[in-house]
């Protein structure tokens, strides 16, 4: 399982939604998801099961397969919903350890 | 880490800045001055802004403005400016910021330390408020402090 985070740039927004995706993982303690961030030039399709982008990218983006919009990519409380549906959606078990929200 | 780029030097308040332009302008000074980065790097950012790049804008009013280290980075650096009012990012009503933000990153591992604290920061509601409500550089340095007690 791979998450991509992606942003134009490739070093500001994409590198904290991965951080934050990493953190968003711990605290509901899902093991095996590898996380990265790119920038969009270098992405293609395949290279992630899922990718997290922020609002702006939502278009430039449509024709990838499993994208996750962020409206903002520093609430953590979006990223968690999100992470948690998109982790149900392909079928990985969530321990339900971590229910810290 | 955050300490050392967010100094007085670089931590800046306004309440006369006219414009997005203006504000990246302002915000960038510190590093332009400090041999941080190049003119250049100050154009690629205003440039891509004004293509439709509100991807800078992080949510809570708070941007981050950057390029890549190919246009004109010389070394790691970051700096902030607190605007008052707020200021609208490619004049777009939907992209009001309060605080922006300047990074440089010269390579794809330098900064990564700094920008793992900067999230740090501004994902934690409570950090965020408080950096938001300082009005002095000295406030915005207790607050950067606190980002080890909260982890």
């Amino acid at each position: 399982m791979k998450f991509l985070a992606v942003c134009s740039t490739g070093l500001g927004s994409s590198f904290m939604v991965h951080m934050n995706i990493d953190k968003v993982l711990k605290e509901l303690g899902v093991t095996g998801v590898d996380v990265d961030h790119t920038d969009l030039g270098s992405v293609a399709r395949g290279d992630a099961d899922a990718i997290f982008v922020g609002a702006d990218l939502a278009e430039a983006t449509e024709n990838f397969d499993d994208v996750v919009v962020l409206k903002s990519i520093i609430d953590l409380n979006e990223l968690r919903e999100k992470v948690r549906a998109t982790l149900e959606l392909k079928g990985v078990t969530i321990p339900e350890k971590g229910s810290a929200a | 880490m955050l300490n050392d780029y967010l100094t007085p030097d670089t931590v800046l308040f306004a309440t006369d800045v006219d414009g997005w332009r203006d504000a990246i302008e302002r915000v960038s000074a510190p590093l332009l001055e400090a041999g941080a980065i190049e003119r250049r790097y100050i154009d690629a950012m205003i440039d891509s802004i004004a293509k439709g790049g509100t991807y800078i804008d992080l949510g809570y009013g708070i941007a981050l403005a950057h390029s890549r280290p190919e246009n004109g980075v010389i070394e790691t650096g970051l700096s902030y400016l607190r605007v008052s009012p707020p200021v609208l990012l490619n004049d777009e009503a939907e992209h009001p910021i309060d605080l922006f933000f300047c990074l440089a990153a010269n390579d794809q591992g330098g900064h990564l330390a700094t920008m793992a604290e900067l999230a740090t920061l501004l994902t934690n509601d409570d950090l965020r408020t408080q950096l938001l409500a300082a009005t002095t550089s000295a406030e915005v340095s207790t607050v950067i402090q606190e980002i080890g007690n909260q982890e």
